[in-house]
């Protein structure tokens, strides 16, 4: 397992004004190996930037992302990501959707199966391999995105809003879902969000972004609560009405409210 | 460098969305839009009868009466016309599309394919491709003939013009339009440049690459049927520039339906391959 460390990373883009665009600035974090690490902030304030810079689908302008201390450069399967709009390949079927890394990786075609089976089974998607992405419910197109993520046991995961395009109860239940898949098989989870209750339930410390530029504002230590109260062994409901949670909850919606705009 | 192509992928990309749309719900009433069907030939026919032979309104000398078409048809099919029966004439007017279709198809698709994914090979070739785009089709016939002369060679030449430019547009921006999230899906599971452009990039450029092949098929034949015209030996273009020398509109009309026939029967050949070939948009 890796972790993800930003160095005084800045990230702007050049825009036609000629005066650049400040993505982000001077952002220093590091999620630790195993850790879950939730960003939340108002549109604009870089969480993607961070998360696509992790990927290495954009560099920094300064600074430096290290993935297990080694610089990142450029996308690499020891970095899976979920994308917010799933980006599942249309032509290709569930089974082959899951299987893409590992067809990229080399992996026998025996050893496939038996990943993609275990997936299914761990998704409870069994019987839907042969169908294509657009005949699954959103929340079953997201499923296939994330065992196709896990699948090439990256050491890293980057998550990219990953719930934000599915309606509320799918997206309260595959909260629940990532929980208990995180649990059994963990990984360094970068998570992006706006939603703090998602943020709160889901990691073990929540970043809060500023905006214009994107920077650091505040890291909240989830994971003491989280684990003196088992959350990950009580459902979700329950778990949000904990009055720990809602104080969390509250502490974090203070942080970003100030800054969210009726513009926006 | 997008607008040109992209606005004339759109006119018939609007099209194909629509038909996309009616798809489920031509399985469901399929029997019933085959009766309607049915039903508006029949009253294209009734109407044809009504104004020529019932009351007279279009006489035989500006447009056939169903009678004398049929006789028309008849004589052509059975004893032939301008050096051939209807099926000889018919078969080498198709065969002379295919043959201009396929070489501009294997052609047409590969260069889009490069000017869509490398920026480099775009600006040396687009300069060209823009000064030559804008030629008709039809212009190509007398300089193909002053070449090649009056047979099938010069034929397949302005046919390949004439399906080469669509092919090209429809390629190129069916690569720049695939979704840009798909392909970075890709890179960050680890897929190299070849398999991205085997399992993303051709794929997801399949629906606008046969628009494009729609488009070239349709060039196709309108070029070939006025090749014939200006100047050939066999095909439906020589029947018609033949009637109209005899000045016989019954058979104009007869192998200007055998057009229209043959080019609705190409078209469906490419739809089943388009089914065949994108069998996840359904």
């Amino acid at each position: 397992m890796k972790d993800i460390r930003f160095e005084n990373v800045t990230k702007s883009f050049p825009t036609r004004s000629g005066r650049p665009f400040v993505a982000i600035r001077d952002v220093s974090l590091t999620v630790a190996e195993r850790e879950f690490v939730a960003v939340v902030g108002p549109s604009g304030s870089g969480k993607t930037t961070l998360m696509r810079m992790a990927a290495g689908l954009d560099r920094p302008t300064e600074g430096s992302v290290r993935v297990g201390g080694r610089e990142v450069t450029a996308p690499g399967p020891d970095r899976a990501v979920v994308f917010q709009q799933f980006a599942l390949f249309p032509w290709k079927s569930v089974r082959e959707n899951i299987a893409f890394g590992l067809r990229c990786k080399g992996v026998p075609r025996a050893r496939q199966d038996e990943i993609v089976a275990h997936y299914l089974k761990l998704m409870s998607m069994e019987g839907t391999e042969d169908r294509f992405p657009h005949q699954l419910s959103g929340g079953m197109q997201q499923r296939v995105a994330i065992a196709r993520s896990y699948a090439i046991e990256p050491d890293v995961l980057l998550m990219d809003e990953p719930f934000g395009a599915l309606d509320a109860q799918t997206r309260t239940v595959m909260q629940e879902e990532l929980v208990r898949l995180t649990r059994k098989e963990p990984r360094t989870v970068l998570f992006i969000t706006h939603a703090v209750d998602e943020a709160v339930y889901l990691a073990d410390r929540v970043v809060v972004l500023a905006r214009d530029p994107g920077r650091l504002r505040e890291i909240v230590d989830i994971r003491p609560t989280r684990e003196a109260e088992e959350w990950g062994a009580r459902p979700i409901e329950e778990v949000m009405d904990l009055p720990s949670f809602t104080h969390l909850r509250t502490h974090l919606w203070r942080l970003l409210r100030d800054q969210i705009r009726p513009d926006d | 460098m997008h607008g040109l192509p992209a606005a004339q992928a759109v006119s018939d990309g609007a099209g194909r969305s629509a038909a996309g749309r009616n798809g489920p719900r031509l399985l469901v009433a399929g029997s019933r839009r085959f009766r309607i069907g049915i039903a508006s030939l029949a009253g294209t026919l009734a109407l044809w009868w009504l104004l020529t032979s019932l009351t007279g309104l279009i006489g035989p000398h500006r447009f056939p009466a169903p009678a004398e078409f049929w006789a028309a048809f008849v004589q052509i099919a059975v004893d032939g016309y301008a050096g051939g029966t209807l099926l000889t004439q018919a078969w080498h007017s198709t065969r002379l599309v295919i043959m201009g279709f396929l070489v501009a198809i294997a052609t047409g698709v590969p260069l889009g394919l490069v000017m869509g994914i490398s920026h480099r090979a775009e600006a040396l070739l687009n300069p060209a491709f823009l000064l030559v785009r804008p030629i008709p089709p039809l212009a190509w016939i007398p300089l193909a003939i002053v070449w090649l002369g009056l047979g099938d060679a010069a034929k397949i030449l302005v046919i390949w013009f004439a399906a080469f430019v669509p092919s090209v547009i429809n390629t190129w921006t069916g690569v720049r339009s695939v979704d840009r999230t798909l392909i970075e899906a890709a890179r960050v599971h680890g897929a190299s440049e070849l398999r991205l452009l085997r399992e993303v990039v051709i794929p997801g450029s399949l629906p606008m690459m046969f628009t494009g092949l729609r488009l070239s098929l349709q060039a196709s034949w309108t070029t070939l049927v006025a090749a014939e015209l200006v100047g050939a030996f066999f095909g439906l273009g020589r029947v018609l520039d033949a009637a109209y020398r005899d000045i016989n509109p019954p058979m104009i009309a007869v192998a200007m339906l055998a057009v229209g026939v043959l080019g609705a029967l190409t078209t469906r050949l490419v739809a089943v391959a388009e089914r065949r070939l994108t069998p996840w948009r359904s």
